[in-house]
């Protein structure tokens, strides 16, 4: 038996078959890869969305705690950025003295993050009491400042001359600018 | 000789056989190519995604270093404000006890209170006086005591009274 199957036929199988091979060549050897490397490079993604949205979080999260402490300390940290006024400060303490004089010292202390001015006060109290109040005020007045010994105290008629040292803290960025 | 009656019609190269497996594989490849197109964007896609998670990662991280100072910072600043706030009502209390130690008979000219020490001068009108009531309780207090006396014109004693505390554990 004799099977008769026309030239185009045959052409027609032939490219059929052709096409199909490139089609599963082409299925297999690319398009299946490329789809595991995008399934892949989805999955990474993803990952690094959950990391960066953790990441995002905690920025967050720390952000809020460092506007919670400035608002909390806003005083503290208004009081170490301002430059010392000896007149302003004088002004603010006069009444707790008969007379208040006192003479900034040209040299800085500098420290890593600090500046700190040595302030000599000579003063005139009525009552040690005075001195009390005054040591009261400082704690919340416009500036860090410490009282440190020496102290001297000398009877001087009816009053007391008080002799002290101040030191004025501030931080180092307005401490170039007072200088 | 026999001849056709009916119009020869023109061939063509693309029969409907051809015409069919044509459009089949067309579509065919089509769809593959669309799918590897797609699948190529896509990664690319990715990629950048990454990449610009990779650059937020980087910037957060800066402004979370920066913040991170900051707050230490504050807490620093915070820190020794409380010190400095703490020193200050600490010598408060102390000059208030020392100068509430001074019994009325005994009259203070000069108080030197130092790092380590203090220094008193003064009026007293007998040594007994200064003994039991001052230089008593200064001495639980300090380490080392010592005075010195000398007379004064109406009889009463002038007194130097001179003290240390060996060692001071908080240093300003």
């Amino acid at each position: 038996m004799k099977i008769n199957i026309s030239r185009p036929n045959i052409y027609l199988l032939i490219l059929s078959i052709f096409l199909l091979i490139f089609v599963f060549v082409f299925s297999f050897a690319v398009l299946i890869p490329e789809g595991k490397e995008y399934r892949k490079q989805r999955s990474e993604l993803k990952k690094e969305r959950r990391a960066a949205l953790r990441y995002q979080n905690f920025n967050n999260e720390t952000s809020e705690l460092l506007k919670t402490l400035k608002s909390d300390n806003r005083e503290v940290l208004t009081a170490f950025e301002r430059a010392f006024n000896e007149k302003r400060f004088q002004k603010q303490h006069s009444n707790y003295f008969s007379s208040l004089s006192i003479s900034k010292e040209s040299s800085a202390i500098v420290d890593d993050e600090f500046s700190i001015y040595e302030v000599n006060t000579t003063s005139q109290i009525s009552s040690p009491q005075s001195f009390y109040d005054f040591l009261d005020a400082l704690n919340k007045s416009d500036w860090i400042i410490s009282v440190n010994f020496p102290i001297n105290f000398k009877r001087d008629g009816e009053l007391i001359k008080s002799t002290f040292t101040m030191k004025v803290y501030a931080t180092l960025k307005d401490s170039n600018s007072t200088k | 000789m026999k001849y056709s009656y009916i119009k020869p019609r023109k061939k063509s190269i693309f029969s409907a056989e051809l015409k069919l497996v044509l459009t089949f594989f067309s579509i065919t490849i089509f769809m593959l190519l669309g799918t590897y197109t797609f699948l190529l964007y896509k990664d690319y896609k990715f990629i950048e995604d990454r990449a610009d998670i990779v650059q937020q990662r980087y910037d957060l991280n800066i402004s979370l270093t920066q913040m991170k100072e900051e707050i230490e910072f504050i807490e620093k600043q915070n820190l020794l404000s409380q010190k400095i706030y703490t020193q200050n009502s600490v010598l408060k209390e102390s000059m208030r006890n020392l100068f509430d130690l001074v019994p009325q008979r005994i009259t203070l000219s000069e108080a030197l209170l130092l790092d380590n020490g203090l220094i008193l001068y003064g009026i007293t009108p007998n040594k007994d006086v200064y003994n039991f009531m001052l230089q008593a309780p200064l001495r639980s207090i300090f380490h080392k005591t010592y005075s010195s006396f000398y007379p004064d014109k109406n009889g009463w004693l002038r007194f130097v009274s001179t003290n240390y505390i060996e060692e001071r554990e908080d240093e300003n």
